[in-house]
């Protein structure tokens, strides 16, 4: 198979038209040196001659007629339905199932929270009575004189000797 | 981009645009043949071509609106015509019960056409050529859809490569490598007869 980037580019033109006079004449240069291309070439040649010479595929006589005429229909259907969505749907009928679903959300956005509220409130609730069931300190007036009171009974210790002279 | 500007197709859809029946119909009378012939060498059924061909022209109509004046009016036609042509394909393909005679094995023997005659031929001659170009359609029904189509739609001067490109909706690289591996394929299989020049010899 060719690589030459020359011959590929011919190629490529030939698939789609015939090439011109200079593009010939460098075909025939590219050719003249490069023999073993011959064989590929003619091939190439021969197979878009083939599929140029396709025959056209048979077109029934009144296809324009029956196209122009299923395209009116279609016109026809598409303006009646969007006169019949002018009657059935009022514009914000379109919108009706958008705001039904944010309406859900919203009530079950509200519902969440004030649940929320409430098991707050109730938890609030039981720490005041555990506070409340706390017995209460006791005034701090009685212990003013506690170190007073507390020196008072330290006791000073016995003097032994005069126990002793004593017995 | 001013009116005197376009090709002459995307003047006439400026005024399918508005409406112009006239307009309309000038483009299918024009794009008729092109899209048949594309269509009918998808699909092998000629009746079904003529459908799915009347089908591309009233989607034509219907998407008028949509249609970009920047892009060549044949390169959105052939693609809403590949588009609908392989939705057939796949349609069949789940339904094949509904097109018993899309695929014609058992009449490889007989044209699938009956074509109009475009040449004086002898009646021999006109045999062969018969011949010849079933043999050619045999070739092309076997490629790969997006290699048969990249041939049918390189063949002529009308599209080039990256208008090709677009209707496949593939590279320009790949679009000139489908032609290639198809066209290489093509040659393998019509290899005697291309080699004996008698394709040529019976134009």
């Amino acid at each position: 198979m060719m690589k030459d980037p020359q011959y590929e580019q011919l190629r490529e033109l030939n698939w789609r038209r015939k090439l011109t006079p200079a593009e010939q004449a460098q075909l025939n240069a590219f050719l003249a040196a490069h023999p073993e291309a011959l064989a590929d070439w003619e091939a190439e040649n021969s197979l878009t001659e083939a599929l140029n010479g396709l025959a056209e595929v048979p077109v029934a006589s009144n296809f324009t007629a029956r196209a122009v005429a299923a395209a009116r229909l279609a016109q026809a259907q598409g303006d009646r339905e969007a006169g019949n969505g002018r009657v059935v749907r009022p514009w914000w009928l379109r919108w009706l199932p958008k705001a039904a679903l944010a309406t859900v959300v919203l009530a079950a956005g509200l519902l969440s929270y004030s649940h929320l509220q409430q098991t707050h409130r109730a938890e609030v609730i039981r720490s005041l009575a555990t506070v409340s069931e706390v017995p209460s300190i006791p005034n701090p007036d009685i212990l003013r004189d506690f170190d007073t009171i507390a020196a008072m009974s330290v006791t000073p210790p016995a003097d032994e000797e005069l126990l002793k002279v004593m017995q | 981009m001013m009116s005197d500007e376009l090709d002459p197709d995307a003047a006439l859809m400026l005024r399918v645009k508005q409406g112009d029946w006239d307009a309309f119909t000038s483009l299918v009378d024009k794009y008729k043949q092109p899209v048949m012939n594309l269509v009918y060498r998808m699909l092998r059924d000629a009746s079904e071509a003529e459908d799915i061909s009347q089908a591309v022209f009233v989607q034509v109509f219907k998407s008028a609106h949509r249609y970009e004046i920047a892009s060549r009016f044949s390169t959105w036609l052939f693609t809403i015509a590949r588009n609908l042509s392989l939705n057939e394909i796949r349609r069949r393909s789940r339904h094949p019960a509904d097109s018993l005679d899309a695929t014609r094995p058992e009449h490889d023997d007989q044209p699938a056409q009956q074509y109009e005659d475009r040449r004086d031929l002898s009646p021999p001659d006109r045999v062969l050529h018969g011949e010849l170009e079933e043999k050619i359609e045999q070739a092309l029904a076997e490629l790969p859809e997006n290699q048969r189509t990249a041939i049918l739609l390189c063949r002529g001067d009308e599209m080039s490569y990256e208008e090709i490109a677009k209707v496949l909706g593939v590279s320009l690289s790949a679009t000139k490598s489908l032609i290639h591996r198809g066209r290489e394929t093509l040659k393998q299989k019509l290899k005697p007869y291309l080699r004996s020049g008698s394709w040529s010899e019976h134009k």
